[in-house]
């Protein structure tokens, strides 16, 4: 409790506006989910009742057991013309529940009225999500508000105004489909830098460092990456699997590689100059050959974490397709081939980029400490 | 020759030649942790087998192999080891949680066709597996952040035995929110990386905004990103407490 008291009375008034606002921001977010359905044109209906119909044992060809259940569900529809009336949807879902859902009273869908007469059936379409992402978006400020505070607020910020940008990047090469998506993803590759470690690590000259190292890095690491595509005309890559693709797919791999390991670029170059500048600030009269060694030190211990990172974030996605494919007695290796080669490429790419960011970060930090040293 | 195979060789060259022994280590630890992956996924497909515990015991080798094998068994990677288990603990309620909440597990309508001579009735719990995707997406940086912020409050202990408890877990707050951008940019951009394809899509078929909000997959990507940030962000605190209650407890008994 005096915890509580002593954070209380040692709030200043600025902390006391972004609480406020905090509030103010998670009233509005109830009010939004709970009365938002005018702006769906799509009929949307809450489940009141559910009713179980029959459940049977399944076999498939494969022997894999399963249980699909029916259930008759009574729903209230919440907009459009037939708003407050009753409608009766029937619904299938399975344990595993890979592409079905089993429904409680409260969830909320978006149905196809089917039959008008006097009892109102329809179809269900999809699952009501806005309000559960809503949330989540809510708890993730609130958390990194809480940990992080000011950082906490710029990671934000960071996140926010990269997903527009890339939005809007994509947006501009949808619309001029001449230009090369390598190329805008290029330019916004260098914003992303710029405007992510300004966020971070505000203007300084270890920004600056960073900055050139990240760009320095990531193309390097691209240009490797594409070199070897062409030299090995990009045999083991299994591109019949890709997912969501309305467009040169290549294309896509490339871009997507491109800023998937940006990120991690920016942390090896931002970790290498800001405890390159550290050491020196410590000690300003430490020599370039003592600076260099314990640069390399710490690029030794962040290297490990660093690519395991991008190896996890990318590989995990497969999982579920992985287990399909086995499940539906594929072979192992056609199974890791088809669905990995692409992931496990962009993780070995990403890598690279991250391996080769060391000693460029390295290089341009004492450059730019060299610099500092000249002048002062 | 294999575009996995080039890549490999140099990455592992890269690492060896700039990393030395310790390199040498790290690009091991990747198969390492690669074969850790693999075994717990033929494991889920096993239908008796509880995802979540699979994924925990999967956490578990793969913080091992991370902290105790490219560094070494000491209180820094004991304690970073620790933090990291705890935090997947908590998160693991919490996904799997929103996970059954927002129905965002298995596949999406725009996957299905792609797999639909596939038989999807296979009596594994897709909501586990989902929970299980996002831990093991952000496995990688949880461990990171509990090392990172580790290590430097050990440094801080040493140069200054006499330190409280609060003030340490205040300095491994304030280590911790200098990493939480750069980590959590790591992750996003990771993310984004990954969804290209799936953006240009959603704009190519021009998706409404009310379509792009309720779907599937969308809510499965936006979900996994936030989950990452809330995941490193939540793993500062802990990792600053454990770090300082150890480090403080041991001095205690020391002294007794």
């Amino acid at each position: 409790m005096e915890v509580i008291r002593n954070q209380l009375t040692n709030l200043t008034r600025k902390q006391i506006v972004l609480y406020t606002l905090l509030i103010l921001f998670f009233i509005s977010y109830i009010l939004f989910v709970n009365y938002n359905y005018s702006f769906y044109k799509t009929p949307i209906a809450v489940i009141v009742e559910t009713d179980l119909q029959e459940t049977t044992e399944t076999v498939d060809p494969f022997q894999n057991k399963d249980q699909v259940t029916t259930q008759h569900l009574t729903a209230q529809l919440k907009n459009g013309k037939e708003k407050g009336r009753l409608i009766h949807l029937i619904n299938e879902y399975s344990t595993s529940g890979a592409y079905d859902h089993a429904f409680q009273a409260g969830d909320e869908v978006f149905v196809t009225i089917d039959s008008n007469g006097k009892e109102l059936t329809g179809t269900i379409k999809e699952v009501k999500r806005d309000k559960y992402l809503l949330l989540m978006i809510w708890v993730f400020i609130f958390t990194l508000l809480m940990v992080g505070q000011k950082q906490g607020l710029f990671a934000i910020i960071s996140l926010a105004v990269n997903a527009v940008l890339l939005s809007f990047a994509l947006d501009v090469y949808i619309q001029t489909s001449a230009t090369s998506l390598l190329l805008i993803c290029s330019i916004s590759a260098v914003l992303f830098t710029v405007i992510s470690l300004f966020l971070v690590n505000g203007f300084n000259e270890k920004t600056y460092a960073a900055i050139i190292a990240t760009l320095l890095g990531t193309f390097l690491s691209l240009l490797i990456t594409y070199l070897v595509m062409e030299i090995t005309s990009e045999k083991g890559l299994k591109y019949e699997e890709i997912q969501f693709i309305t467009r040169p797919y290549q294309m896509v791999f490339m871009a997507g590689l491109f800023i998937g390991s940006l990120g991690a670029v920016m942390d090896v170059a931002i970790t290498m100059s800001s405890s390159i500048f550290g050491v020196y600030e410590e000690n300003p009269g430490i020599s370039t050959k003592a600076l260099r060694k314990s640069g390399l030190d710490i690029g030794k211990d962040i290297m490990g974490t660093m690519t395991n990172i991008l190896f996890f974030a990318y590989i995990s996605g497969s999982i579920p397709i992985l287990i399909l494919y086995l499940k539906n007695a594929n072979p192992l290796g056609f199974t890791l081939s088809i669905n990995l080669s692409l992931e496990l490429a962009r993780a070995l790419a990403g890598g690279i980029g991250i391996v080769l960011t060391i000693p460029i970060g390295l290089y341009t930090a004492i450059f730019f400490v060299n610099r500092k040293r000249a002048r002062g | 020759m294999n575009v996995l195979v080039v890549l490999a060789a140099i990455l592992f060259l890269l690492m060896t030649l700039i990393g030395g022994k310790k390199g040498a280590k790290s690009f091991l630890a990747i198969f390492f942790n690669f074969a850790v992956l693999l075994l717990i996924i033929l494991l889920m497909n096993d239908p008796n087998l509880d995802p979540i515990i699979l994924t925990f015991i999967a956490c578990i080798l793969i913080s091992c192999i991370t902290l105790f094998f490219i560094n070494e068994v000491n209180s820094k990677t004991t304690i970073a080891f620790l933090s990291t288990l705890i935090t997947i603990v908590i998160l693991l309620f919490f996904i799997v949680l929103v996970n059954k909440m927002a129905m965002i597990q298995g596949f999406g309508e725009e996957e299905i066709e792609e797999l639909s001579s596939y038989s999807l009735y296979i009596g594994i719990d897709f909501v586990k597996i989902g929970a299980s995707v996002i831990i093991m997406s952000t496995i990688g940086a949880i461990v990171d952040v509990a090392i990172s912020i580790a290590s430097p409050m050990r440094e801080i202990y040493l140069h200054n035995p006499s330190i409280s408890r609060k003030a340490l877990f205040k300095a491994g707050i304030s280590i911790g929110k200098d990493i939480l951008g750069t980590s959590a940019n790591t992750l996003f951009f990771a993310f984004f990386g990954s969804y290209l394809g799936l953006l240009i899509w959603f704009k190519d078929l021009s998706y409404s905004l009310g379509e792009i909000a309720n779907s599937k997959i969308f809510n499965a990507e936006m979900i996994t990103i936030l989950w990452a940030g809330i995941g490193v962000a939540m793993n500062i605190p802990i990792t600053a407490w454990i770090t300082a209650s150890f480090l403080v407890m041991k001095k205690e008994r020391k002294t007794d």
